[in-house]
């Protein structure tokens, strides 16, 4: 490398460059007169803009123009070597100009908020960007683990299946772990979450290059509402820069003239968005500006028709060193030489096997690049094909004075022009120094170039598109403007007459570009066995012919099998450069026809999405819906300590009565019992059945029989499954003859609610005494989820009747028995006063509207009663044997937790038939007990199993919930124990080895506390 | 496979029905109706609730092999609808 | 062709950087189908492979074929997201899963092919302080049958999994986990491969493009099966195709507890080591995934089901939302990363959730199925065991409790409790 080629590595002399307003390094680009210029009559640099900007790469600072590119602005500062491979370590520079990027990614931003695998190809610079390369250490130019691979060779295909396992592979894989991986972990995230947009259209048109953009004319001018989405920056694909001309103008002025009529017609052009995925009738894009995650946009796209345009992807040649940086594909160094003024460093060699090399070559002459030689594989014969006229001057040459001719100007221009022949192999170390080249009949008589940079073209393979697109354009195999542009028009047309708009009198555009070219299908150049690990199939992944044939010998031929065992095709890119070539050379090797060759399935999505983009709106706080008691805000004003259950928020305790959640709780639920207390129990699931049929339909859900229940009364209630394990349990309020209010755990609710519709509508009038048809349906009632209509305040304790009463004093709260309830009036709004409670006291429950909530409970803290929490509710449930789902926990059937007399009753609902099988009456099933320290003072915790013994293996059962009592000062506990070991006063071990060890309980009556009930009497 | 036709909501995205079961065809014990599947992979009756939306229960008739909706009647309904 | 495949070690490798690919030897192709066999094992993923090794190695069997309608390792044994584990709550399932466990962490060098298991740990998150007990329940009765468990409270978990940061504020605080440090992952290719390789080099002949569509039977047996490659012999029948059972049932004219349902997984690109765990995250809301890193640096996730009856592996884009929400909830530093690939498999999902291994029908005919979301970690366990049912004509006991009559007599096999529906409402 000569010094003028070197990269400055002077910041300061960079700095004063940016401040001067040019390009620091700019032998790789010709002379700027504005951002827009040309020489000798080409465009160039038209994605760049005026002003410039510095970055960094591996520490250095770097000038850019405003529109750059990271590759474009390095290529353009002499930079070769981007990054190291995965696997070999070997130096790789640019492959692509595209996302299809292989070789050249980029970690983005300083630790820990990196961005990693960004292709320095899409990157679009913003000033004091901080770009690093990937996979090197200590350095990019001097590698440590490259050093490992100078035995490389061993490293064939799945090498790690068949070594690395003595002792372990656990021993290895830290080291594979660190040297596999491409980009930084990112330690943070800092991304807030995209724009959500919904858009609805006729025609939907991915890709805006000629095909795309003729395809949305066609349909907008037939009145169709056009969307195009463009994943580049700008619009117009290869029209942005082609030597063509359509309706009798420069291609790029057609395209902007196409564009604003396009716009005009009302048509959204979305650049940047890559369609990603098809989601039913839904297409999904996402927009990522600049080609980093940052301001993103995710849109859902609903179309009439779905335009896919979405172009060729050129292919490269596999070749013996086909790595090296400096080499490159030839479209995308037209690219960079047409969008970002940054010409192939010289000299340089074109290699390909199609006819469009010669325009190409004199194109990038044209903006000075030093070409030396044109390799085209095509022998003579195939040469002498008709080649269409075009609108560059080679083109119109070899069309008047034959291929010769065109040789002959290409010679003058004294680039060597070598056909039937190939490259057999690039040499450097760091970047290609030489090529050689032979005769493709006579590979003895091979002779070197010297070059810095090597074209390759090997042709083009339709891009992926939407499953259920029609395609159209060089996506349908249309290469070249003139033969593409009327089919897409009447793709376009055709679209919009489908969703029945009239086609209208215009006529397709005509446009000629590069010719269409001759393609002989060609893959990859001889190679002697030992050197097939050098010609590269998947440059991201280092996989080589070599490892095919691995492969192939090992009897992996399919090539899913293929795929899985080299991993060719499975990098950041998706195999866009690899899979078209590696099935075709897995074809060859295995002695098939090329059309034999198989392709992979290839999963969604069409292109990478970020995370981010696809978790969308419901990240952080929005991550899931919080449901708010309607005293949620007071709760949270007064020290109540939120936490979920299911999607709702409770407050557990009150951080007033204690530091942490269990000495308050004790305090709170000592209270309860000692005066009273006021917990908001409104998360409660509430469901209101209605209508002549609800008693007999309430009888068929419930263990036990709903119309036997009073008006005014309420009744605690079980349901089952259809397999006769128990759904939930709650209170069943007979509002009147026709109206039952049901209660249902707080995380059951919904789930209950389900059950009672299927039932309804699964059997509908099945035993039911009346059949009163009160709807469409056929039902003689209906069912609503009344959950947020009803808040529920507990009022428990001892002085709750005097409290209460001071409130109400029209309702004579002391003949309201237990189970009763009444309807009265507070403050202009229905309270319903039920006399129950959860906490064996003298309680009651008040379902009241939600704006009453607040006033009520104000009134009552007034009145002198003191909010409890959740842990209280479970210390005065568990004294009491009540249970919540840590018992129903949809393991257990109604005979478990003790309720034979209920199922006794025998009353035809939902899961007796299976309730009956045999297993569930087995001796060793479940029952539901209570436990104590069989030494009064030890804890034991809920998920303690249950032993017969300290140290015990088998286990009887385990602790549902354990609580610290206050009114027994011990722990106590419920458990469900084998049948057959639950005789009161047995002494069992609660074995909890998790949290430090084993207690001994005692059998005991789950109702700890007041078996007889007084207190909830009201008696003393 | 992405939406569903509520008869009384219109076509709905997926997310708001809820598959319950398919529908056993192999029995009119209790056991056969909770337990037991005839698969027919093409063909394949099953109970869905519009659960966020109208809540109607549904008896859609579907080929699990490609998605396709072959009829949708309303659970326990006399009328079929499509 | 020359078979039988070469013994793989590092010196292996030297020897083939001399003599080239020539050197190695085809796995398991390039067997031809004969007409007889004393078992046909229906189904090439990892539980037929593993049923065929272990007939030939444990039982001496030698006339073995495993048929297959596609390629070998192609089903959910290569659409998983290779986690191992045994942190089961019932008996029946942690006893069978820790056998599996055990012969996976010596699977390597049984087998005499790296499948890469990687003893990382599995961390089952809570999300509440009612979460805990339910843990604790799981893991005291892990502990009592000798298998690892450890409950971790928040600050153990921030050591053990610093990249989780447990106490960062989130919709649903982390709590605390159960850990089991012998649960991880292991490649799942490899343990297809690894499989077809040694029942290959046992003499077991593996077919694959040979489709099964019937069952020739006589009196209450079954003596052959109908193939698109003819009809075939077959002293015993072993049905190992998980994800199309439903089929086979209809084939075979029984009924099943059996609905099949799709699982996605997904992976992004790789980046360097940033978890060196498994994280399973289940919430509110099918708020659901599991997360992990492939030693290739891609991270694998996967979530709750699509939720309805599928044969089509195509996932919906609503439930890879919700992984991934879930995912960047739990790790939020993943929210820059993209998503390269997602695919889906069919999953046998039973009415109780755990599998079914037992005969059906006819006296030879045994059925592998039900896998629900433990295909891939119980392989080596149901490979054993299979062979021995099918090779002694009695089930063993590590499976008896997975026979066809539970439903019956109600000896289920619920472990989360969500009652005879595959999917939880």
């Amino acid at each position: 490398m000569n010094s003028a080629d070197r990269p400055r590595r002077r910041p300061t002399n960079s700095r004063r460059a940016a401040r001067e307003g040019r390009v620091p390094v700019a032998e790789t680009r010709p002379p700027v007169p504005s951002a827009k210029g040309a020489v000798e009559g080409k465009r160039y640099g038209t994605r760049l803009r005026d002003s410039t900007l510095t970055f960094t790469f591996d520490g250095v600072r770097y000038a850019a123009r405003a529109g750059d590119t990271a590759a474009a602005a390095l290529l353009a500062a002499g930079v070769s070597l981007f990054g190291r491979s995965v696997k070999a370590r070997r130096p790789r520079g640019v492959f692509t100009a595209g996302p299809e990027e292989p070789c050249a990614l980029l970690t983005v931003g300083q630790s820990p908020l990196v961005i990693p695998n960004v292709p320095a190809t899409t990157l679009v610079l913003h000033a004091g960007m901080v770009l690093r390369s990937q996979n090197r250490w200590p350095s990019l130019r001097f590698d440590f683990a490259s050093l490992l691979q100078v035995g490389g060779s061993l490293f064939t295909a799945g090498f790690y299946y068949k070594t690395f396992f003595w002792p372990t592979w656990r021993v290895f894989e830290p080291i594979i772990r660190h040297l596999a991986g491409l980009g930084e972990a990112p330690g943070a995230c800092a991304l807030s979450p995209p724009a959500v947009e919904h858009l609805s259209c006729d025609v939907l048109v991915v890709g805006s290059g000629p095909a795309g953009v003729t395809a949305a004319l066609a349909a907008a001018r037939a009145g169709a509402i056009v969307v195009v989405c463009e994943r580049e920056p700008v619009c117009g694909g290869e029209l942005e820069f082609e030597d063509s001309i359509v309706d009798g103008m420069p291609g790029y002025q057609w395209l902007a003239r196409s564009l604003l009529e396009l716009r005009t017609l009302g048509a959204r052009l979305l650049c940047n968005t890559t369609v990603v995925a098809e989601a039913g009738d839904t297409v999904i894009a996402h927009t990522e500006p600049d080609g980093l995650p940052g301001d993103n946009t995710v849109y859902r796209i609903r179309a009439g028709r779905v335009l896919s345009a979405v172009g060729a992807l050129e292919q490269p040649i596999a070749f013996i060193g086909n790595d090296l940086p400096g080499v490159m594909l030839l479209g995308a160094a037209e690219r960079y030489a047409a969008l970002y003024g940054v010409r192939p460093r010289g000299p340089v060699v074109l290699f390909g096997n199609h006819h469009r090399l010669y325009a190409a070559a004199l194109r990038l002459r044209g903006l000075g690049a030093n070409i030396v030689a044109i390799v085209d594989t095509r022998v003579d014969g195939e040469l002498l094909k008709p080649e269409p006229t075009a609108a560059v001057a080679l083109a119109q040459v070899a069309a008047a004075e034959g291929r010769d001719a065109a040789v002959a100007l290409l010679r003058a221009c004294g680039i060597a022009c070598y056909q039937g022949h190939t490259l057999h192999a690039a040499h450097g170390w760091r970047g290609i120094r030489q090529v050689r080249v032979a005769p493709v009949d006579a590979p003895h008589a091979a002779f070197t170039i010297d070059c810095q940079s090597l074209l390759v073209s090997g042709g083009w393979v339709p891009q992926r598109g939407l499953p259920n697109a029609s395609i159209t354009g060089a996506a349908a195999g249309q290469v070249d403007l003139a033969s593409l542009m009327t089919p897409a028009y009447d793709a376009g047309l055709l679209a919009a007459a489908a969703l029945g708009f009239t086609v209208s009198a215009h006529t397709a555009p005509e446009g000629t570009g590069d010719p269409l070219p001759v393609v002989v299908p060609y893959l990859r150049s001889p190679a002697a066995a030992a050197e097939e690990k050098r010609q590269f199939i998947d440059l991201q992944n280092d996989v080589t012919v070599a490892d095919l044939r691995v492969a192939i010998a090992e009897g992996f031929s399919h090539i899913e099998h293929v795929k899985r065992y080299t991993t060719l095709g499975i990098g950041t890119e998706q195999g866009r450069t690899s899979n078209t070539l590696g099935a075709g050379i897995l074809a060859e090797l295995r002695g098939l026809e090329p059309q034999q060759a198989q392709t992979s399935r290839a999963r969604p999505p069409l292109a990478p999405m970020t995370l981010n983009s696809i978790a969308g709106q419901r990240t952080g706080a929005a991550f899931r819906v919080s449901r708010h008691t309607p005293l949620h805000d007071w709760h949270a004003a007064h020290g109540g300590v939120l936490d979920p259950m299911g999607l709702w928020l409770r407050p557990r305790y009150y951080r007033a009565n204690g530091r942490d959640a269990g000495s308050a709780a004790v305090v709170e639920a000592a209270r309860v019992r000692a005066t009273g207390g006021i917990a908001d129990c409104s998360t409660l699931g509430k469901i209101e059945i209605v209508g002549p049929d609800a008693a007999a339909f309430l009888d068929e859900i419930f263990l036990t029989r709903a119309s036997a229940l009073k008006v005014g009364r309420a009744r605690y209630m079980v349901q089952l499954r259809e397999d006769g394990l128990v759904l939930d349990d709650g209170l069943l309020l007979r509002v009147d003859e026709q109206r039952f209010l049901a209660t249902t755990s707080s995380s059951h609710g919904l789930e209950v609610l389900s059950h009672l519709e299927h039932h309804l509508a699964s059997a509908p009038g099945a035993t039911r005494a009346t059949t009163l048809p009160t709807d469409s349906r056929g039902c003689g009632l209906s069912i609503t989820d009344v959950t947020d209509s009803w808040a529920v305040i507990a009022v428990a304790g001892p002085s709750s009747r005097p409290t209460l009463q001071g409130l109400l004093p029209t309702v004579a709260l002391d003949r309201l028995s237990h189970m009763a309830f009444i309807d009265t009036e507070y403050a202009g709004h229905t309270v319903r006063v039920l006399r129950a409670g959860f906490s064996g006291e003298l309680a009651f429950e008040l379902y009241c509207p939600p704006v009453l909530a607040a006033v009520l409970w104000q009134a009552l803290l007034e009145a002198g009663l003191a909010p409890y929490g959740i842990d209280a509710l479970d210390i005065l449930r568990v004294e009491k044997g009540y249970l919540t789902t840590a018992e129903i926990n949809g393991q257990v059937t109604p005979l478990d937790l003790g309720m034979q007399a209920m199922v006794g009753q025998g009353n035809a609902c939902i899961g007796q038939t299976l309730l009956a099988r045999p297993a569930f009456h087995e001796e060793h099933r479940p029952c539901l007990v209570g436990l104590q320290a069989a030494d009064g003072r030890a804890a034991f915790l809920a998920g303690a199993q249950i032993a017969l013994s300290a140290g015990g293996t088998r286990s009887l059962g385990y602790v549902t919930s354990s609580v610290f009592s206050p009114t027994l000062d011990r722990w106590v506990g419920l458990a469900l124990v084998a049948r057959n070991h639950t005789s009161l006063g047995t002494t069992l071990w609660a074995r909890d080895p998790l949290r430090g060890g084993d207690t001994a309980v005692c059998v005991v009556s789950p109702v700890h506390v007041d078996p007889e009930g007084l207190r909830m009497k009201g008696l003393p | 496979m992405t939406q569903l036709a509520c008869p009384f909501c219109g076509p709905r995205p997926l997310e708001e029905f809820l598959f319950r079961k398919t529908m056993p065809n192999a029995g009119d014990s209790a056991y056969a109706r909770t337990y037991l599947r005839v698969d027919h992979g093409t063909h394949s009756e099953e109970q869905w609730q519009h659960s966020g939306g109208c809540r109607v229960w549904l008896r859609v008739v579907r080929n699990p092999s490609t998605g396709a909706v072959a009829s949708m009647t309303v659970e326990g309904s006399a009328y079929e609808l499509r | 062709m020359k078979f039988s495949s070469r013994r793989y070690s590092a010196w292996s490798l030297l020897r083939a950087r001399f003599a080239g690919a020539g050197y190695w030897r085809p796995l398991w192709s390039g067997r031809t189908l004969q007409t007889a066999y004393d078992v046909v094992v229906v189904g090439a993923g990892g539980h037929g492979l593993a049923t065929a090794y272990h007939l030939a190695r444990d039982h001496g069997l030698r006339r073995v074929a495993v048929l297959d309608k596609g390629l070998v390792g192609y089903g959910n044994v290569g659409r998983n997201t290779t986690i191992v584990r045994s942190n089961y709550l019932l008996p029946e399932n942690h006893y069978f899963y820790e056998d599996a466990l055990r012969r996976y962490e010596t699977l390597s060098r049984d087998l005499n092919y790296n499948v890469m298991y990687s003893p990382r740990g599995v961390v089952d998150i809570a999300l509440s302080d009612d979460d805990l007990p339910v843990l604790a329940r799981r893991g005291n009765a892990l502990r009592m049958a000798g298998i690892d468990a450890e409950l971790l409270d928040v600050a153990a978990l921030e050591r053990f999994v610093p990249a989780l940061a447990p106490r960062r504020q989130r919709r649903f605080q982390i709590a605390g986990a159960l850990l089991q440090r012998r649960g991880g992952t292991v490649r799942h290719d490899a343990v297809a491969w690894g499989y077809a390789r040694a029942a290959a080099a046992l003499g077991v002949d593996i077919i694959e493009h040979c489709e099964v569509t019937g069952v020739h039977t006589q009196g209450g047996s079954a003596t052959a099966v109908e193939t698109t490659h003819g009809a075939v012999q077959a002293g015993r029948i072993v049905f190992a195709t998980a994800g199309h059972t439903g089929l086979v049932g209809r084939m075979l004219g029984v009924p099943l507890p059996i609905e099949t349902h799709l699982l996605q997984a997904m992976v992004t690109e790789p980046i360097k080591p940033l978890l060196d765990t498994v994280l399973v995250y289940v919430g509110p809301g099918h708020a659901e995934s599991y997360v992990s890193q492939s030693d290739r640096g891609g991270i694998v996730m996967g979530g709750h089901l699509d939720g309805f009856p599928s044969y089509t592996r195509e996932g919906r884009w609503h439930r890879l939302e919700d992984v991934v929400q879930a995912s960047v909830e739990l790790l939020p530093q993943l929210g820059g990363l993209k998503l390269l690939r997602h695919w889906a498999g069919t999953n046998d999902m039973t009415m109780d959730g755990s599998p079914l291994m037992d005969r059906v029908r006819y006296d030879n005919v045994f059925l592998n199925a039900g896998w629900c979301y433990g295909g891939f970690k119980s392989i080596p366990a149901s490979g054993a065991a299979m062979a021995r049912f099918v090779a002694s004509g009695t089930a063993p006991d590590l499976i008896r409790a997975f026979g066809l009559s539970r439903f019956a007599t109600g000896h289920l096999l619920d472990e989360p409790g969500y009652g005879p529906y595959p999917v939880r409402l």
